[in-house]
């Protein structure tokens, strides 16, 4: 049988030999309510280690990033019917008596000095003082549409843990900016 | 004005159960809640309780949310705020809120929105 050249500029085997330590679900592609019902459903089943609190907070936090990287990722595909699609990563890992849940897209700098700013502000603060910036922030935001950083208070609230950024330049305007949180197996 | 009785349901996007009755003063908001243009959805909803504020004395609202994302947290605080609103006019306002007896971060939340609108929010955990 004839093979494939440029089949891969990587090693499938190698790539897959990668995921299989310690990761339970990865994505990499557009992402958009199919996808993320797909991925939500399977976190169901992957997490059986967790107990179900633990499933819940994994789901709660999986619905806010993902519907991030669809919405403000720098990388998109428009569908035929116009729709944008911010492309991005997803990786469910586990890790002993923990989950990890790791989003990461390519973002504009200007875009993403904000962003930072804010995650920096939310691992400054205790649990208490996060519910009142959360209080602050959904009250100054009224009904408005962009919402993105109250998801972010959101996460750290749930997962218990800080947010795990991370940003890494790729051009002179873009960088690839990853958020990583820790859920603990058997949570509060 | 007309009751509002949408069937709720879970598929790529999660609409959640709505049923308002003026002439009851009964109101349930029940399900889980994610959707594409959530305010669609749920501006609808404050109008009908800013209406209903209007010509009734008497309201009991009752969530029963099994999950719902942020967008939707703003638009639930909206509707709480409308309640408030009724009972500071001198409306007679009943609130509950059924929830999952682990989800701890669910109950922090209703807390919170009771810090947020001065509204008193009956906690009663869904029965397993």
């Amino acid at each position: 049988m004839e093979k494939i050249d440029d089949k891969y500029d990587f090693s499938l085997y190698e790539y897959h030999n990668l995921l299989q330590q310690n990761i339970l679900v990865s994505y990499k592609g557009p992402i958009d309510e199919r996808i993320m019902n797909v991925i939500g459903e399977n976190i169901e089943l992957v997490t059986n280690d967790g107990n179900d609190k633990a499933k819940s907070k994994i789901f709660k936090i999986f619905m806010e990033l993902a519907q991030n990287v669809w919405l403000y990722s720098a990388e998109s595909l428009s569908t035929a019917s116009g729709r944008k699609l911010g492309m991005g990563t997803l990786v469910i890992g586990e890790f002993g008596d923990a989950y990890t849940f790791v989003t990461g897209n390519v973002v504009r700098n200007t875009d993403i000095e904000p962003v930072i700013e804010k995650c920096e502000i939310i691992n400054s603060l205790d649990r208490d003082s996060l519910r009142e910036y959360r209080r602050e922030q959904r009250r100054l935001a009224g009904t408005k549409k962009n919402s993105g950083n109250i998801g972010l208070i959101q996460v750290a609230l749930t997962a218990e843990s800080p947010l795990d950024i991370e940003l890494t330049p790729v051009s002179d305007e873009e960088s690839f900016f990853s958020i990583a949180v820790k859920i603990k197996k058997t949570g509060r | 004005m007309e009751d509002i009785h949408i069937s709720g349901f879970k598929d790529e996007y999660m609409q959640p159960t709505v049923d308002f009755v003026e002439a009851t003063g009964e109101c349930c908001i029940s399900g889980e809640s994610f959707m594409e243009e959530t305010g669609v959805f749920y501006s609808p909803l404050v109008e009908w309780v800013k209406a209903y504020a209007k010509r009734h004395q008497k309201i009991d609202f009752a969530f029963s949310l099994t999950y719902y994302n942020t967008s939707t947290s703003k638009w639930l605080l909206a509707i709480l705020k409308e309640l408030r609103e009724m009972e500071k006019a001198g409306g007679q306002v009943a609130v509950t809120w059924h929830y999952t007896p682990d989800d701890t971060d669910m109950r922090d939340d209703i807390m919170d929105y009771m810090v947020d609108t001065g509204l008193k929010i009956d906690l009663v955990p869904f029965s397993e």
